[in-house]
């Protein structure tokens, strides 16, 4: 008897704890203040460090980036460029991770949420505001004194990925954008003289590359998402918000935007438009190489990945053609922030530093990301380089996806618009009209 | 025998380390959880999640992407659940009667349960790869002709549920095979041979011997295929992600979208107690239904 007493009030005692502790945890806290005893720490720490001159241990800042673990760029940062910054900063240890790409928002938010984020991360552009949303990243405009000179350093475009609601949060680290990659076999087999200068020059291939066979196509992309729709809907004149980021409706719906997706709907009726833009078919990248398609746009990745997987096939690149609104396309790239809840801010901020030196970005040249300080432009390495030419070119009209922390949504709404519409599920304009509600909902959220 | 002192606490510190362990990883998180559910969480520690009541469970009923993953898990459990208890049920007959190689086939038809869901969920998506190339395209198309060209088995909503569904049966009918060998080993031979005496055939000695006498294991194996139906995720996650337009989510992976992918933790929260009462009804029903005087 006793003893089930006594089982019984163990029992109780431990799920008593238990919810106990699961309603403390969270204590509910107001923003500010939170993020002023996070500055107090730190000016704390900085009055120990001053006062009492202990022998240095060398600090470990812990950087995760998406490069893949057996690639040029993973090589030449863990082999030249860490070693090489430890060298000179011989206080200082640089960890860097690899995460793939996927995993890798999931593993940052989970790993915040448990306080243990990573000091610097290199960030897809289009994360920053989101990170920035929710607390994540720390405002280099207001705790880096010499912000301003590195600001004047990199080029507008991709810096301005790094604003968020009149703050700057971080640093660009490399930049690219999509350009119109032709098939120069395809086109000599076609009796196409010179890539197309304009949209319309696009769809006049496409009667001869039909002739070459039923299974080839003029043109190829992997999905309806906005880094494959914005070149076409931009390049039509088109749009998806208005330019304060307060609505959709008038710009996604517009006349414009919807001649863009009543373009690509036409071509894929006509058979010119691959259906691996509906999750079917041979993807873009390999059609090219195996002369399936005449046409695909894509980035400066492209050409280690050809080197390593079709070595006998050249990429030939060109602007994206031209519409009413001219040649656009879409700014990709990364941007290098600094975490909240780094514990070694002046140490991270070093690094950060760093990979904006000419040493850091030349040598990140040589591996595929394109350099985002403005004045390596004009060294003889750019100015000699096989094929960064037509990106430099393509990224002075480039466009910025919307910066907005809600982007991951919208561009499923996007993405769902554009399937029902090549589907040919819904009308262009209604499915138009009925994303832009979806997404002005999700703007005046804010 | 009686113990007494500190012998009768023993047993109670033999199970303290599983308690410990139940309390740490099941109870602690189910009651976070909850507790999530009624905030617009915030992820980073230190910052101020508002409470808001039931507004999550409200916006579960008027979320229309929760209905239509509700529709789509019913017809998965519907399809799977009965595609491993028939195919488990015939597996676990043959293999009964075979005479020789019984181990060797009960092996083999378990050998999917054994394997890595991620492993075979990839398998699977390059099997039905929608280009001339997957391996199931190749077969209907060029080899014997069936088909006048290529199925989009992954872009089109429809075809999507062929690789899920088949893998969900595939890797499923070893494990209720097992269960339904190990009841057919517990009918008395008596029995058969009773029937056999009374001019009964084959297909009756199935129907009112057999059937009947295993009726407690075919009970208990559809409440748990039941609730393995509604947990789906992982071979929908990898295969297709819940594409083409969410046609193929389900509720868990809906409820991981609004956690991982929005940020939306209190509303994934509460689909997941959402998603646990509707578990517990459906099985709380089909105990209570199918019973019918024996113990489960």
């Amino acid at each position: 008897m006793k003893s089930r007493r006594f089982f019984a009030l163990f029992l109780v005692a431990s799920l008593l704890l238990t919810i106990v502790s699961a309603c403390v945890a969270p204590a509910p806290q107001v923003v500010e203040k939170v993020v002023t005893q996070v500055v107090e720490k730190e000016k704390q720490v900085e009055v120990v460090v001053t006062s009492t001159p202990m022998p240095k241990q060398p600090v470990t800042i812990v950087f995760w980036h998406a490069y893949n673990e057996v690639s040029p760029e993973n090589e030449m940062l863990v082999k030249t460029l860490i070693p090489a910054f430890e060298k000179a900063n011989p206080d200082i240890k640089v960890e860097s991770l690899a995460v793939p790409y996927d995993q890798f928002r999931q593993k940052l938010l989970t790993s915040m949420a448990g306080g243990v984020a990573p000091d610097l991360i290199r960030s897809d552009i289009i994360w920053v505001p989101e990170l920035a949303d929710i607390g994540a990243l720390a405002r280099l405009d207001e705790i880096m004194p010499d912000f301003e000179a590195y600001k004047a350093a990199v080029f507008p475009g991709p810096l301005s990925t790094n604003v968020y609601q009149g703050h700057t949060y971080g640093l660009p680290l490399d930049t690219n954008t999509r350009v119109w990659f032709w098939n120069k076999e395809m086109y000599a087999a076609a009796g196409i003289a010179e890539p197309p200068k304009t949209i319309d020059d696009v769809a006049a291939q496409c009667a001869k590359i039909k002739a070459l066979g039923e299974d080839k196509f003029v043109f190829a992309d992997g999905g309806t998402y906005a880094w494959a729709v914005l070149p076409w809907i931009w390049s039509f004149g088109g749009s998806i918000n208005d330019p304060d980021i307060t609505k959709a409706t008038g710009y996604l719906n517009g006349p414009d935007t919807v001649k863009a997706y009543e373009y690509l709907l036409k071509m894929i009726q006509d058979g010119c438009l691959s259906p691996s833009i509906l999750g079917g078919g041979v993807d873009a990248g390999t059609g090219y190489a195996q002369d399936i398609y005449a046409n695909y746009i894509d980035g400066p990745w492209m050409y280690p990945i050809y080197q390593s997987q079709f070595p006998n096939k050249q990429l030939h690149a060109a602007l994206m053609p031209a519409g009413k609104g001219g040649s656009i396309s879409v700014v990709g790239g990364e941007d290098i922030v600094l975490m909240q809840q780094s514990q070694h801010k002046e140490e991270a901020l070093k690094f950060l530093r760093f990979t904006q030196s000419d040493e850091y970005q030349l040598k990140m040249a040589e591996t595929g990301q394109m350099p985002v300080v403005a004045k390596l432009v004009d060294t003889d390495y750019m100015k000699n380089h096989p094929y960064y030419g037509t990106f430099l070119e393509q990224l002075k009209t480039a466009k910025a996806r919307t910066p907005h922390p809600a982007w991951t949504k919208m561009d499923e709404i996007l993405t769902n618009a554009g399937q029902a519409i090549l589907r040919g599920e819904k009308p262009v304009q209604k499915a138009l009209d009925d994303a832009a509600a979806e997404i002005d909902a999700l703007l005046a959220k804010k | 025998m009686r113990l007494h002192g500190f012998q009768r606490l023993i047993p109670y510190l033999f199970l303290l380390p599983g308690l410990l362990l139940f309390l740490t990883w099941m109870v602690y998180p189910l009651l976070r959880a909850l507790q999530i559910s009624v905030y617009d969480w915030k992820l980073l520690p230190g910052q101020v999640s508002q409470f808001v009541g039931l507004a999550n469970y409200r916006e579960v009923f008027t979320d229309p992407i929760f209905w239509s993953t509700l529709r789509n898990t019913l017809m998965y459990t519907v399809v799977t659940v009965t595609g491993q208890m028939a195919l488990g049920l015939v597996a676990a007959l043959l293999v009964h009667q075979a005479v020789r190689g019984r181990i060797f086939f009960r092996t083999l038809y378990y050998f999917p349960v054994i394997t890595s869901w991620v492993i075979v969920s990839l398998l699977f998506k390059y099997l039905f790869d929608s280009s001339r190339s997957g391996l199931i395209n190749y077969l209907l198309v060029a080899v014997l002709h069936l088909l006048p060209r290529e199925i989009g088995w992954l872009s089109d909503a429809r075809a999507a549920w062929a690789p899920i569904m088949s893998l969900g049966v595939w890797k499923g009918v070893g494990w209720s095979m097992m269960i339904f060998l190990a009841a057919l080993q517990m009918v008395p031979l008596e029995l058969y041979e009773v029937a056999s005496i009374d001019g009964a055939g084959g297909w009756r000695k199935l129907w009112n011997v057999t059937l009947p006498m295993i009726r407690p294991t075919l009970i208990f194996v559809l409440v748990m295929l039941v609730i393995g139906g509604f947990q789906a995720f992982i071979s929908i996650y990898l295969i297709t992600a819940g594409g083409p337009m969410q046609r193929t989510e389900v509720l868990l992976s809906h409820m991981y979208n609004q956690g991982f992918k929005y940020l939306k933790f209190g509303y994934g929260a509460a689909l997941s107690y959402v998603l646990a009462a509707i578990i517990a009804t459906i099985s709380f029903l089909q105990i209570k239904f199918l019973r019918r005087g024996v113990e489960v």
